[in-house]
């Protein structure tokens, strides 16, 4: 497994050992590419920063909180609208975000008294909004404010609010990561053990790493619920503040992105005994696995399989049609941390198509000692790439379609290759058995675009077709597979609805009787 | 019937109108050709501000971060600056301007970041540069001052000041355009063009609307030269549209080089173009073609078939850039309509001696509310508590859910919109932005009247 040299970056010695091209028959142990090390100041690196992985991925999914920015007003207005973590209380974390517009005389005199006035001023906003989170940037970091004495003393006077303080400046750490520590880290110690949630199934976990990206939350807990099991807490995607609180209740942590929350769950194992279970939601196989090992914790197996076989039969021919159409395009899995290894081996055994490269924005060694494990051999993995670097591959590999974030979407669009956005997803949820199938779909308009295809057409140079007024994605898709063997199989495409999430809202499950009730 | 101005009467924010300075510094760094701006700070700085460009211009800018970790915010960060301008140098051969752009951490460690250009200058582009042309430009934007407003107007008189070099008279008018754009600087273009006048446009982003193309070699970046910049000490005149994005170059050019500034007026509207025109004629001693007045004639003929019928007495609300704002409740009176409030996002002091808003306040013979250092909850509580009545709303994306959840139309406009397709493509400035802007403000009221079934029958017969 040799490591890979960019052209573009032979002049910066330190990039040597962060690109790896894994080889065939090879294991790990003959390299990894290094992971989770400073940036290099002026590669033009996709990372972000410590504040925005502990406010911006992890604090502000919680729907019934208002998120405070404790410093000048650029941290909150660029962390403000620029993801898709839903709610099912009319999206009240996305709709509103606080500053404390902290100015050049607070920095000099301080700015704990704006502080303690913008808390009270934005609980007299929202009356109804009775908990907080406060976020620490660069600038209250560094003037030395002491946050969690301002919330403190808030909460004396004001018996009926509570409120959570995240100290997670944005120079903390090489990339968002190290914001994620801490989030975890400070909400264990602040908040969990103080609210009793009520207890309503014999089995109990926290769902635990989710975010509820366009809904994936949702479509899990509906997997849950069936199964009789009672989702106490969410962290953080959908997740109420004080269910969050009573964390250390749960019999089991179920954890989907290890990556970001699995130092809460560790803490939780270590302080009130929780076991961890990882899971993983996408992909038939991942998420049948992991309904039955949920299952089998819990002696559910029977109810497991059920939902497995009902989401099975109904939404596999739907995946079929598009795996079968799928085979042999090539992808660049470049997500930011978990979905490098959720995603690296799964995409290719069930959507058949074939990952030649993956990289981590923000991921440690681990995450790719797993991606790199689970991809095909012959796949170039990249840690903290660079903009050059993600160029050169994409024009060394020539994928057909990309999985990464919005902007670096935009680079791979004017080089021709279509992206799809592995973040906030195009028409997620992408999670559970239906999902995977919307995912399938998305990859597949991506790829098959007539557009796209046009795009690659130079009118002064070559031959211009007259006697085509359109292209269908079939009439481009469908002339590399056997059409008949199509049609006998019984596949279809997507026909589920637009918006798959919103229904489950309303949807009545039946009551599961609490049998320790009575033992208690 | 007053026209106040006020200040926000809360200390925090809740839901701001404006980002930072370093936005603002940024994007007047992407402007510029062969230009790559390092911004010292944290990497959030500069990678949300990209997401956000992106998100209004589906398409990728590049600027580069100094990735301020710990140590550097304990020690000193001078040398992530050096390694971020050699590391930016090797990798991008074309990249001739770097400006380095401070923010509130490296603002509040006391980073010297001029000293470190002195040092790079004396050294590293010596020893290791000699044959490139690298200027390294320190700009000064510490997040816990201004607005992306202010950022914006700090760079483009920090840029000028960089390059403004004497030289004979080119004959030229600077025009600075603020922060505008792709189709505001072709509608501006093409007035110019019109009046045969020859103009240095800051920044010329026209190209920022660029293709996909099949050899997949495009990229998003402004054209502005170092030859365009050096030569604003020689033009005929400056005239910048924007007074709180640009006047301070413009003043500074006037100072330093002679070079007759005249500010504003934003042209928005017919009223305001017409007034830029004369400014032109005025400085270039070139008359109005006729082609204009005929342009002028096709707007007011638009504009003519909806005020009296459809916008007279509209309430509006809008809120962005200072000058966007004021130049739109400009043109909304010229149209019978009634903008009745107007939020401006920061607390710059020159607001209170604006001429503009000193005649809103004088002239309005209605009620009309101005308010200094605004944010989006400052209209939507507004709106919550019945206190105002609106029938649109002008503004950016930021301020999508006030119009989704309580009803009211609204028209993007400003920066950033990118819940609607393609408008950075259309200009509000010129006589083009005039028919734009009221063609678009009708239709959103249309819509609306179909939405919500309120006299929707009266556009059978129009």
């Amino acid at each position: 497994m040799p490591y890979h040299t960019f052209k573009c970056s032979e002049c910066i010695p330190e990039r040597k050992k962060h690109a790896v091209v894994k080889g065939e028959d090879e294991d790990l142990t003959s390299c990894l590419p290094l992971g989770y090390l400073k940036t290099i100041p002026g590669t033009i690196s996709e990372r972000g920063c410590a504040f925005c992985g502990a406010k911006h991925v992890i604090g502000t999914p919680m729907k019934d909180v208002i998120h405070l920015c404790h410093g000048p007003v650029g941290c909150t207005y660029d962390t403000w609208q620029t993801k898709r973590y839903i709610s099912d209380n009319d999206n009240f974390q996305f709709k509103y975000t606080f500053a404390s517009d902290m100015k050049e005389k607070h920095i000099v005199f301080g700015a704990e008294n704006l502080l303690k006035q913008n808390i009270i001023e934005a609980f007299k906003a929202f009356p109804e909004i009775k908990r907080m989170t406060i976020y620490q940037t660069c600038a209250s970091a560094l003037i030395g404010d002491d946050i969690d004495a301002v919330a403190k003393e808030v909460m004396d006077t004001m018996p009926d609010v509570d409120i959570f303080v995240c100290n997670s400046p944005g120079f903390a750490g090489p990339s968002q990561s190290g914001g994620h520590h801490l989030i975890n880290i400070a909400w264990i110690n602040q908040k969990v053990g103080t609210f009793e949630p009520k207890i309503t199934s014999d089995y109990v976990i926290n769902y635990v790493g989710e975010y509820n990206i366009q809904g994936d939350q949702e479509v899990m807990v509906d997997y849950f619920k069936r199964m009789g099991i009672q989702v106490l807490s969410t962290f953080t995607g959908n997740g109420s503040y004080d269910e969050l609180r009573g964390m250390h209740l749960a019999q089991l942590n179920v954890l989907e992105c290890a990556r970001s929350a699995e130092y809460i769950c560790n803490e939780l194992r270590k302080r009130y005994g929780t076991p961890r279970l990882d899971i993983d939601g996408f992909g038939f196989k991942p998420l049948s696995e992991s309904l039955l090992k949920v299952g089998l914790f819990f002696g559910l197996e029977k109810e497991a399989q059920a939902i497995i076989d009902e989401e099975t039969a109904r939404w596999k021919p739907e995946l079929d049609w598009y795996a079968r159409r799928l085979k042999g395009v090539k992808v660049c899995l470049w997500p930011g941390g978990s979905k490098l290894w959720h995603w690296a081996h799964v995409i290719h055994e069930e959507m058949g198509v074939d990952v030649v490269s993956l990289y981590t924005k923000f991921g440690h060694q681990g995450d790719m000692e797993k991606g790199i494990a689970r991809c095909e051999a012959g796949a170039l993995a990249i840690d903290d790439p660079n903009e050059l670097e993600g160029i050169e591959a994409m024009k060394k590999l020539k994928p057909d379609v990309i999985f990464t974030g919005v902007r670096p979407g935009e680079v791979a669009k004017k080089l021709r290759v279509q992206y799809i956005n592995a973040h906030a997803y195009h028409n997620g949820p992408y999670k559970g058995f239906e999902g995977w199938v919307r995912f399938a779909r998305d990859i597949y308009n991506a790829v098959y675009s007539p557009i796209h295809q046009l795009s690659g057409l130079d009118i002064s140079k070559n031959e211009i077709d007259t006697d085509k007024g359109f292209m269908t994605r079939q009439m481009i898709s469908d002339v590399k597979i056997d059409k008949e063997a199509a049609i006998v199989s019984g596949e279809r495409q997507y026909t589920g609805d637009y918006d798959c999430v919103s229904k489950l809202r309303d949807k009545k499950y039946p009551k599961i009787e609490k049998q320790s009730l009575s033992i208690e | 019937m007053s026209c106040e101005l006020n200040e926000k009467d809360r200390a925090g924010v809740i839901n701001p109108i404006f980002t930072c300075q370093p936005a603002g510094a940024q994007y007047a760094s992407i402007g510029i050709e062969d230009c790559i701006g390092i911004v010292h700070g944290g990497q959030g700085c500069v990678m949300f501000v990209r997401l956000l460009f992106a998100q209004h211009f589906k398409d990728n800018f590049l600027v580069a971060s100094s990735s301020l970790h710990e140590d550097a915010a304990v020690f000193g960060a001078a040398h992530r600056v050096e390694e971020a301008v050699d590391v930016l140098l090797m990798r991008y051969p074309d990249v001739k301007v770097i400006p380095i752009i401070s923010t509130c951490s490296t603002e509040i460690i006391g980073e010297d970041v001029d000293g470190v250009i002195r040092k790079l200058n004396e050294g590293l582009l010596k020893e290791k540069y000699a044959d490139r042309e690298v200027h390294l430009i320190s700009i000064k934007t510490p997040s816990f001052k201004g607005s992306m407003v202010t950022g914006y107007d700090v760079a483009v008189k920090d840029f000028v000041t960089a390059f403004a070099e004497k030289d004979d008279s080119n004959g030229k008018i600077n025009l600075i355009t603020g922060w505008v754009n792709p189709g505001d600087v072709t509608a501006l273009k093409h007035l110019l063009s019109e009046m045969n006048v020859d103009a240095t446009v800051l920044f010329e982003i026209e190209s920022f609307d660029s293709p996909l193309m099949p050899k997949g070699d495009a990229v998003s970046e402004g054209s502005t030269t170092i030859e365009d910049l050096k030569g604003t000490a020689n033009a005929m005149g400056t005239i910048a549209l924007n007074r709180y994005e640009g006047g301070e170059a413009a003043l500074y050019l006037e100072k330093k080089f002679g070079v007759p500034a005249v500010i504003g007026p934003t042209p928005i509207g017919i009223r305001n173009t017409d007034a830029f025109l004369e400014n032109i004629r005025k400085m270039s001693g070139k008359p109005i073609p006729y082609s204009l007045v005929r342009e002028r004639g096709v707007a007011i003929d638009a504009l003519t078939d909806l005020v009296h019928m459809f916008f007279a007495d509209k309430k509006v609300a809008i809120y962005g850039n200072p000058d966007l704002v004021i130049g739109l409740a400009e043109f909304c009176l010229d149209l019978e309509m009634k903008p009745v409030l107007l939020l401006l996002g920061d607390e710059n002091p020159n607001y209170l001696k604006d001429p503009r808003i000193k005649e809103l306040q004088e002239k309005v013979e209605y009620d009309m509310q101005i308010i200094r250092n605004a944010d989006l909850w400052d209209l939507e509580s507004r709106v919550k508590n019945k206190e105002v009545e609106l029938d649109l709303i002008m503004g950016h994306s930021k301020g999508r859910f006030i119009s989704i959840d309580y009803d009211i139309p609204m028209l993007r406009v400003g920066f950033p919109v990118y819940d609607r397709a393609g408008y950075y493509r259309h200009p509000v400035v010129g006589y083009a932005g005039a028919i734009w802007l009221a063609e678009e403000m009708a239709n959103v009221l249309f819509t609306d009247m179909e939405y919500k079934k309120n006299k929707e029958w009266i556009l059978n017969v129009w």
